[in-house]
């Protein structure tokens, strides 16, 4: 099955953001309708719904293509992806106002506070996520569609 | 090449591969043993990788909020 690797590629990628997007999507709104917290879905799900499964998808068919030469491990090679996806999100979060810079720390989603001292360990708990995720489903899936 | 040429290529290839002596055929079947290796491949996770997984899970334990945010970039 060597037809359309990087179809196959961008596949493998996609399908873990995209099934976690109706959970994370059910959280939201549990949390904005049975827990009453105002929670602004609206501005909130726009980058995991319109930017990370296409990231992912693009980011497995750079593994695809740049395999052969850098000889990375897939699980060494997606948690590179949060260096370019944490500022992005961060940026993007800034400005639809899902994100607020506080004097102690930042304001997620207008209700979950992370002082500044905890975005250095929560960065380092989404490399150590990243690689779990890359290596062991985005992986399976590459040797599932026959590209690993 | 007319019809006697092939005849002797064929009786000297014959003499120069002799016939396999004894059953060709293997003793048993071989795929079973084919699908038992397939499935004894080392599936154990390595101490690193269970070692994130307990500190991901302590630390979503020790500080709940950072689980929508990293939802948020999944």
């Amino acid at each position: 099955m060597n037809t359309h690797p990087y179809l196959r590629a961008y596949l493998a990628g996609v399908f873990l953001p995209t099934l976690v997007l109706p959970l994370l999507l059910a959280m939201f709104i549990v949390v904005r309708i049975v827990l009453k917290v105002p929670v602004p879905i609206e501005q909130a799900i726009i980058f995991p719904m319109a930017v990370v499964p296409s990231l992912f998808g693009l980011w497995n068919m750079l593994w695809l293509g740049s395999h052969p030469h850098t000889h990375l491990s897939i699980g060494m090679h997606g948690p590179i992806l949060p260096l370019l996806m944490a500022p992005a999100g961060a940026l993007v979060a800034t400005c639809l106002h899902v994100l607020e810079f506080g004097s102690h720390g930042v304001t997620w989603f207008h209700a979950f506070q992370v002082p500044y001292t905890l975005i250095a360990p929560c960065f380092l708990a989404v490399l150590a996520g990243y690689y779990l995720v890359w290596k062991y489903i985005v992986g399976f899936l590459n040797r599932v569609l026959g590209i690993a | 090449m007319n019809e006697n040429d092939e005849l002797r290529i064929k009786k000297l290839l014959q003499q120069a591969l002799p016939p396999v002596e004894g059953d060709p055929e293997p003793g048993r079947d071989l795929w079973p043993a084919v699908l038992r290796r397939l499935d004894d491949r080392p599936s154990a996770l390595p101490w690193f990788d269970w070692a994130l997984v307990a500190g991901l899970v302590a630390f979503a334990a020790f500080f709940p909020a950072s689980i929508p945010v990293f939802f948020y970039y999944l």
